[in-house]
């Protein structure tokens, strides 16, 4: 009886502590219950699998563009061996982010080869032609004046002739882009490639240009990446060779430098890019720049979205479910098995507690499928209960007293107990390893429902049972044991 | 006490011949999917496997929402995509009074997904952000999920069989395995009917509700079975008699766990999350069918003529 005395003060230890932890440490829950976005990146890699290094370094670059654009709260973090996931709580649209996050942004500095002269300046007339058409198509397509795209189409037709190109792309829109990129990849073909890139930068800053509405992009480079600036541009100045900013293959702007830089080149280490951006475009380049090229290319491969009132109405529905669900099972243990069901509901009420705190300790991010496994984890340990009950029972049936039909019950149940837990429990582990995300949620409340229910059921039922067996009065027969059973 | 005592002796044949219809039906219902359907699969995948768009979102109406036949929607959702088959795939739902709309599409980018945001305002009138659900899943991802999930099911069900074997001799093994894979190809079954009638579609939550049938209906048949050992080891009765005595003694209690299973899983039907709604009744349908199967069926695979 002192042990059991012992194991009574230990499990209101617990409870007390589960209480405390639970009002100190309140409990993360996830996207779908807050509401939020999540972005799940996957990396491309054409050959071979991605490297853990590799995975980390993306996952860097990533980290700084996330911070830099100022994103509060969000969370990046890797999934499985190639993709990552990055959640954006609250109000904030996936948009601009996923502008962002997607780009390599592997900016480079060339210099034109020799005698291209010619084929550079056909180009760019092209290219120059081709933004209008963009331009001018954007502005049809703003004012819904969609039927009149034929002069655009006769425009376009001829310059894909002239450069002897054919887009991939069925509808206009995809055609002129893909003509554009097209061209800025023939010019950038038309430049060496220098030492220098954007692993030399240190800062990147945008402002707008004095003479018109469009913005441009400052670099700072490093102490080394400023020499290596002025070297090439000492090269090239005074002579016809342009110099190229050339950002994932495509040239954005290409720039003569001044005979009076032949001498020292440019120095001091800053640059600007001035390539027609929106102050949009500036801000995407300025924090793709800041925070360096991506090693990988990447894709996002899955977005989900979830406003912060259907979040907090999913809350409220699993709270009503769970709530519920407890108090039908509560009463129908209760009807069944009268003072037992009494101590399995006890039990229930410490096992909601117990498994909070832990959720709120380890921690466990609560989801939609987590809280779905919570509930079910619940009948899954009344099961538990009710296996020592019937045995309970039926000891007490065939004359034996309370106390050993107790005693007898809890033992002969537990190897089956254990049984069913460890079935249940690979289920679970194997979902944790395998699953997705979303599919973790539910595993790791089931499989630590069960694992907690291995305690409560064994060892809290047991304990508060002797506890209240103690009291004369509590050891009425018929208290444990109906006439006719219930159903 | 009589609903307890089961003559599963003389009942031996019904119980398989209902399990064989069982199967027979879900078996009709797979190779009717598989063959007869417009997406030719065996269930009608949801798109978490298959990759696509799907948008929830309510209303700001001032006191009713007006009614719009959705047909008329879609015809001005063209400027979506740059896709032009986009408006063919654009399945689109109003529920609650016209209260809240719900699209299905084929996958679209988060520009794309934004533009159907915006343009759909333009048709219906306002939208309300805060009651925003979006989930846009690339079908690469989609691939990748389907065998991610047909991976879990394999490693999980030879994890749970080579416990079984482990734990009990290589008869009753192979019965309570053969009593769990007669639980989820109903189980399946019956979700291939729902595609081929309803078109309810499984997502990756289906998966793991077989998942976690499998656990569960293992850990039914298990207890029968740990009875009928103990009682083949103490009672001196005959074979098939121990064997009904132990599938009584057990039945209360499986009856009773799988009342207090289904109870919050019919709470979380009732009153939960849409999203948790056919998980609920996946994994409701499991649990029937594997009390049913672990009562039932497993012992009686055992009984001896």
């Amino acid at each position: 009886m002192k042990r059991r005395q012992g194991w009574l003060f230990f499990i209101i230890f617990l409870l007390s502590l589960a209480i405390y932890l639970l009002i100190n440490y309140p409990l993360q829950l996830g996207l779908d219950l807050k509401g939020g976005s999540q972005l799940t990146l996957q990396l491309i890699k054409e050959e071979g699998k991605v490297s853990k290094d590799e995975l980390e370094a993306v996952k860097t670059v990533l980290d700084k563009r996330v911070n830099n654009l100022g994103v509060s709260e969000s969370n990046l973090q890797t999934l499985g061996r190639d993709q990552l996931i990055l959640e954006l709580p609250g109000e904030q649209n996936p948009l601009i982010a996923s502008r962002v996050l997607g780009k390599t942004a592997l900016l480079e500095f060339r210099t034109q080869k020799i005698g291209t002269t010619k084929e550079l300046k056909r180009l760019q007339l092209q290219r120059f032609k081709i933004n209008d058409l963009i331009e001018e198509y954007s502005l049809l397509e703003q004012n819904k004046i969609i039927d009149d795209f034929n002069n655009i189409n006769s425009l376009l037709s001829d310059i894909q002739k002239t450069l002897n190109y054919s887009p991939k792309s069925q509808d206009l829109f995809g055609k002129l882009i893909d003509t554009k990129l097209f061209i800025n990849n023939e010019i950038a073909n038309l430049f060496n490639k220098t030492e220098l890139s954007g692993k030399d930068l240190i800062n990147a800053g945008r402002r707008q240009e004095q003479t018109n509405n469009n913005w441009e992009v400052l670099l700072t480079f490093s102490n080394d990446g400023g020499d290596k600036f002025a070297d090439i541009t000492k090269s090239i100045a005074g002579s016809e060779q342009l110099l190229a900013i050339i950002l994932d293959g495509e040239s954005i702007s290409e720039a003569s430098v001044g005979s009076q830089f032949s001498n020292t080149g440019i120095t001091g280490g800053l640059a600007t890019i001035s390539g027609n951006f929106s102050a949009e475009d500036a801000r995407e380049l300025e924090v793709q720049l800041k925070g360096g090229s991506l090693p990988l290319p990447i894709e996002i491969v899955e977005t989900n979205t979830i406003g912060a009132l259907l979040g907090s109405k999913n809350i409220i529905k699993s709270l009503y479910a769970a709530i519920s669900g407890l108090i039908v099972v509560g009463i129908f243990m209760i009807l069944n098995y009268r003072i037992l069901g009494f101590v399995s509901v006890i039990s229930l009420i410490l096992y909601g507690f117990f498994n909070l705190a832990l959720y709120s300790l380890i921690p466990v991010t609560l989801t939609l499928p987590g809280i779905s496994g919570l509930i079910l984890s619940i009948g899954m340990a009344v099961d538990a209960n009710i296996l020592i009950f019937e045995r309970i029972r039926e000891e007490l049936k065939s004359g034996n007293t309370l106390i050993r039909s107790i005693d007898s019950g809890f033992q002969r149940a537990n190897s089956s107990i254990i049984d069913g837990h460890i079935t249940t429990f690979v289920s679970c582990f194997v979902l944790f390893l395998l699953g997705t995300n979303f599919v973790k949620g539910f595993a790791a409340t089931l499989g630590i429902g069960v694992a907690i229910s291995l305690f409560t059921s064994l060892n809290c039922s047991k304990t508060i049972l002797k506890f209240l067996t103690t009291y004369q009065s509590l050891r009425e027969r018929n208290l444990y044991l109906k006439k006719e059973s219930f159903l | 006490m009589n609903f307890f005592n089961l003559n599963l002796i003389k009942n031996r044949k019904k119980v398989f011949s209902f399990s064989l219809f069982l199967i027979f039906l879900s078996l009709v219902g797979i190779l009717y999917s598989t063959f007869n359907t417009s997406y030719k699969m065996p269930i009608n995948l949801g798109m978490d496997f298959i990759g696509g768009n799907e948008l929830r979102i309510e209303r700001v109406c001032e006191n009713e929402c007006s009614n719009i036949s959705p047909d008329k929607v879609i015809e001005n959702l063209n400027k979506v995509s740059k896709n032009k088959n986009l408006v063919n795939n654009i399945n689109l739902q109003f529920q609650n009074d016209y209260k809240l709309i719900s699209i299905r599409t084929p996958y679209l980018n988060i520009e794309e997904s934004n533009n159907l945001i915006n343009n759909l305002e333009t048709v219906i009138g306002p939208l309300n952000e805060d009651s925003k659900n979006t989930r846009l899943i690339g079908p690469k991802l989609g691939k990748r999920l389907l065998l991610n999930s047909a991976t879990s099911l394999l490693v999980s069900l030879f994890a749970i069989s080579l416990y079984i074997t482990i734990r009990f001799d290589r008869k009753y093994a192979f019965f309570a395995l053969l009593a769990l894979f007669h639980d989820l190809f109903i189980v399946f079954g019956i979700f291939s009917w729902l595609g081929i009638l309803l078109s309810i579609e499984v997502n990756s939550l289906f998966a793991v509700s077989l998942l976690t049938i499998a656990g569960y209906s293992v850990n039914d048949t298990v207890v029968i079975f740990d009875r009928i050992r103990e009682n083949l080891k103490l009672k001196d009765i005959e074979y098939n008699e121990t064997i009904q005595i132990s599938v009584n003694e057990s039945f209360r209690r499986t009856a009773f766990t799988s009342i207090t299973t289904l109870i919050p899983l019919l709470t979380l039907i009732l009153f939960g999350s849409y999203s948790l709604f056919w998980f609920s009744i996946s994994l409701s349908l499991g649990i029937i069918i594997g009390s049913y199967s672990s009562i039932l069926l497993a012992p009686s695979f055992l009984l001896r003529d």
